[in-house]
């Protein structure tokens, strides 16, 4: 083997989502990001503005309000005015001015009690989460009692004995018993990273443990502190306006819940002073409602799933291409499944993806149909569609084509109908059978909640099935009522292949389910799927990203790059004799264990944003044999050898093809 | 070869497992030998749950060894007592990980493994001569242009050039010995083989070792220079490549090489489905691991676990029925 040079093995960064153009890239920070994100949420920006017009009213008091707030120098209970916003108080003190000068301690106790609990939060949270054990099993007991006391009791008793507590006992008293909460969430969420390579990384790297937890630990969790200060800081202003209210604070001090309390002692509200009860009551909602809001708002800005956009406000209009677009034609009978110029775009800040991009093939009944391509380039979106499960959280939309299913268009399919179709005709097998399988229920359950959802069988009947299947796929029966995590990885994914034969359906979807797998796990699962599938019959489409694995079970092959069909085969053909360059640079990615060592080269590069493909060939700025003219048209399939490939090369050899639908 | 860089003498890891009332001993790893050399690639290969990634954490020391002894450029690794000299180890043999997606910091600017590995590690590289130093590591993984992708977070990389980030930041502690735990499993083929030459490419340019850990046979043949193939704890057969791959000793081996898939082969579904797996070696007896799922095990197989002996020429394996050649 030949010496590598630095030239073959350089991966240039550019092409890939989100980059933008260079001085940009430079400038941007997680900061920025942050700040953007916000300045879009509607609730954050409401949020913010009123806890920043309570910040002002505490910081300047004495600039905003007209009087000195215990000032009684006005006649008493007066009503409105314009001197008397809100009137005055029974004693003939100024109620905007008190309000005013109440909202100072309102904000320190929010932001001192969030501050105090936050901080023990984390302390015990990531400590008890990172360093586990003993230490673990001691705080956690802690947490878990101090959340399951019954707090606002608890506080009374406190502030009753300490009788008129002042500002510092209530932080106090307030901050240690509202921890728990954000102690817990914080603990779980340590738990879950404790395991991530990049602290092991950190860690085999010779960082001490205190800057593993301070420095890569925390950086990580920003959003769920910021959410354990909201929401301490909410719950201080309303337990410290009650604890006031019902006079346990010191009554001379300048607060919403003092005023709360001489208001109720002078029956305000019956004896004409409303707006002294009523507007600190409000006060202290608009500052609640300020820290709920922003943490609603974080909560969606660091969860994408929650903001969700629909396809329609993005330009795409679904409905009337997907009706304009495709001539009706009857589906051939031989055919379980006939997809016609279908294309699926996902909505994203930038705008439309379109991940599948006017794909078209047919799948004959026992056929065994192998998708593959690298990650991204829509193979999993175009199985997804087939079998109609883009709904939420994958937001992604059919804006074009058909899905003939055994005649009918599965894209037009009510879900009521389609509810008749799932499992008993086609079944899915995903990709993960950890993330796949419920980890709280047995196998036996699942196959249960199967057959109930889809069937009217018995439960004699469905344990039978159970069991038969799982004989199917190897699997020793007594591993029915075992749960996922006592199944190795290739137990799972033949369990999963298992529950999707329960019905005997005609088609079966598979994305990657091997690729979990090792080699041996790998290609003993293979064999098993393509022996179920000469004895019962059913179609395949499998997905994966390694062709080789394919190659000796698949019928036919669908090579796709860049959401469109670079190569549509058969397999052997495919193999021995590749059109596509793109599926030649496939080919040769593999080392093989026969025959003289070679040097490989992969395909070097990366595939392209789908936001902004290129307007030629998608694959012209990775392709060796390129020419002037792939860059400058978009290519279509042409018919080659009853082949069809997307590649001008071929042009010469490719039979005059008919415009009809399917080589578009 | 004189004296190796590394060796690990019945390097042997034990996890408790099960209840607090009925704890047992998992055995991971079970008196395991072998060296490597300098600039050597070396290729640990073996299915899921063979033990090849403590093998990797304990090499990097993540995991302190049950018995054994590995031992680094003729120092016990066990001896090694003060920060400095723990230190001094960790910029020697440096790991690189197998889920791109998770050795990188998400909260922080893809460079970081990199600076980090500088400041902990290479202390002559003055602060502001570390922002070249960064550049220059992704350059020579290939990651161009380097300014802009010093810029990036990690989610703003593919997954081979997170894997490549990976091997960077390896390189910054100057290395000798690189434990790289199946970088490309998680990877797309159509790049693995990317990755697999830059490993190639670092023994030539920096002379840097590596313990290429997978279970891929052809990726080991593509880039290894010896093999040690790992079955449920202990290792079972050991030698050059390309002699294991061409004449496996061990029906462990020759049941790896028949699942590896060759599209150049003949078609033809005629392989027998092997369902087994790797046993989980809970408080073993004497025996052979491999008997239950082996086509050639004797009586023998039950009651004597077979140990390394000689094979022919610089090949071991672990069999009581292998022969020599």
């Amino acid at each position: 083997m030949s010496l590598p040079s630095v030239a073959d093995s350089v991966e240039p960064v550019g092409a890939t989502v989100g980059s933008g153009p260079p001085e940009e890239a430079t400038k941007r920070s997680a900061g920025a990001d942050l700040w953007r994100a916000i300045a879009r949420n509607r609730k954050a920006l409401v949020g913010l503005c009123i806890l920043l017009f309570f910040v002002v009213l505490a910081a300047i008091p004495g600039q905003i309000a007209p009087d000195d707030p215990r000032a009684k120098i006005y006649p008493r209970g007066l009503g409105p005015s314009v001197h008397h916003l809100f009137g005055t108080t029974a004693y003939g003190e100024d109620v905007f001015s008190q309000l005013v000068y109440g909202t100072r301690q309102s904000i320190l106790i929010a932001f001192a009690v969030g501050g105090l609990a936050t901080l023990i939060a984390v302390l015990v949270g990531v400590s008890a989460g990172y360093l586990g054990g003993t230490t673990d099993g001691v705080l956690s007991l802690i947490t878990d009692v101090i959340l399951v006391i019954p707090i606002f009791p608890l506080i009374i008793v406190i502030a009753a004995y300490e009788r008129n507590a002042g500002f510092l006992t209530l932080v106090v008293v307030l901050g240690v018993l509202g921890w728990s909460y954000g102690a817990r969430q914080l603990r779980s969420q340590t738990l879950s990273l404790r395991r991530r390579d990049f602290l092991e990384a950190a860690r085999v790297r010779g960082e001490r443990r205190s800057y593993v937890i301070v420095r890569e630990i925390l950086p990580t969790m920003t959003s769920l502190i910021l959410a354990s200060f909201l929401g301490a800081a909410l719950y201080a202003v309303l337990f410290a306006a009650g604890l006031q209210f019902i006079g346990l604070g010191n009554p001379n001090s300048q607060s919403w819940g003092t005023m709360l309390y001489w208001a109720e002692n002078n029956e305000a509200l019956g004896a004409g002073m409303p707006y002294w009860a009523i507007m600190p009551g409000v006060c202290v909602a608009l500052l609640g409602a300020a820290f709920a809001l922003l943490n609603y708002a974080f909560d969606e800005i660091s969860s994408p799933a929650l903001r969700l956009r629909k396809l329609e406000n993005t330009g795409v209009d679904t409905e009337r291409e997907a009706k304009a677009a495709v001539p009706a034609r009857p589906p051939d009978p031989k055919n379980i499944l006939e997809v016609r110029n279908l294309s699926v775009a996902y909505a994203s800040e930038h705008g439309p993806v379109v991940a599948v991009d006017d794909v078209s093939f047919d799948l004959g009944r026992s056929e065994f149909l192998g998708v593959v391509g690298e990650s991204a380039c829509g193979k999993s979106t175009l199985v997804y569609a087939v079998a109609r499960l883009l709904g939420a959280p994958l937001a992604g939309e059919i804006t074009r084509g058909q899905v003939l299913f055994k005649g009918r268009d599965m894209v037009t399919l009510a879900d009521r109908e389609l509810r008749h179709i799932r499992w008993r005709d086609y079944s899915v097998v995903m990709q993960s059978a950890m993330n796949a399988l419920n980890p709280v229920l047995t196998v036996a359950a699942q196959m249960r909640d199967a057959c109930e959802a889809h069937s009217t069988m018995t439960r004699r009947e469905i344990e039978a099935r159970s069991k038969e299947v799982l004989r199917l796929v190897s699997i020793d029966p007594v591993h029915l009522y075992s749960y996922p995590h006592q199944l190795s990885g290739g137990m799972r994914q033949r369990a999963m292949i298992a529950m999707a034969l329960l019905f005997t359906p005609e088609l079966i979807i598979m994305d990657e389910p091997t690729s979990a797998l090792d080699v041996v796990g790998q290609r003993s699962l293979m064999v098993q799927i393509k022996e179920l599938q000469e004895r019962l019959g059913f179609a395949v489409i499998f997905v994966t990203h390694d062709m080789s694995l394919v190659s000796h079970f698949s019928d036919r092959l669908l090579v796709m790059y860049a959401a469109q069909v670079a190569e549509l085969g058969r397999t052997r053909q495919l193999f021995d004799r590749p059109l596509h360059p793109y599926t030649q640079g496939l080919l040769e990615a593999f080392p093989s264990i026969h025959g003289a060592k070679e040097r490989l080269l992969g395909i070097p590069g990366s595939p392209p944003d789908l936001l902004h493909p290129p307007s030629g060939c998608r694959f012209a700025p990775r392709c060796p044999h390129v020419m002037d003219r792939c860059r400058a048209e978009p290519q279509r399939l042409l018919e080659v050898d009853g082949e069809l490939v997307r590649c001008l090369l071929h042009e010469q050899a490719a039979a005059s093809v008919p415009a009809k639908e399917g080589v578009a | 070869m004189s004296e190796p860089l590394l060796r690990a003498e019945g390097l042997t890891r034990h996890f408790s497992v099960g209840k607090l009332l009925s704890r047992q001993r998992l055995h991971a790893v079970d008196d395991v030998n072998f060296e490597i050399g300098r600039g050597e690639i070396v290729a640990l290969v073996g299915e899921s749950g063979s033990g090849k990634s403590t093998v990797a954490r304990l090499l990097a020391r993540v995991y302190k060894p049950t018995a054994g002894e590995i031992t680094f450029e003729g120092r016990p690794v066990s001896t090694l007592r003060t920060r400095r000299q723990r230190l001094a180890y960790s910029s020697d043999v440096v790991m690189v990980f197998q889920d791109p997606y998770s050795s990188l910091n998400p909260a922080y600017r893809v460079t970081h493994p990199i600076e980090r590995g500088l400041v902990l590690h290479r202390r002559e590289v003055a602060r502001r001569t570390r922002r070249a130093e960064v550049e220059n590591s992704l350059g020579s993984v290939g990651l161009v242009p380097t300014g802009q992708v010093a810029a990036k977070f990690p989610h703003e990389l593919s997954g081979g050039q997170r894997q490549r980030v990976g091997f960077a930041a390896a390189l910054a502690a100057k290395p000798k010995l690189i434990v790289a735990d199946e970088p490309v499993s998680m990877l797309d083929v159509s790049i693995r083989i990317g990755i697999l030459n830059l490993m190639s490419e670092l023994r030539e340019r920096e002379g840097v070792s590596f313990l290429y850990i997978t279970h891929d046979v052809a990726g080991a043949r593509y880039i290894a220079d010896r093999v040690l193939v790992m079955y449920a704890g202990h290792l079972v057969e050991e030698g050059p490549t390309e002699d294991v791959i061409e004449r496996p000793k061990h029906p462990y081996t020759q049941l790896l090489l028949s699942a590896v898939p060759d599209p150049r082969a003949p078609l033809g579904v005629s392989d027998a489905a092997d369902v087994g797996e790797p046993p989980k070696v809970i408080d073993p007896k004497e025996g052979c691991r491999f008997r239950a799922r082996c086509p050639l095990a004797i009586d023998r197989c039950e009651t004597e676990t077979p140990r390394l002996r000689p094979v022919g020429r610089g090949r071991l394996a672990a069999c009581h029925v292998a022969e020599a050649d």
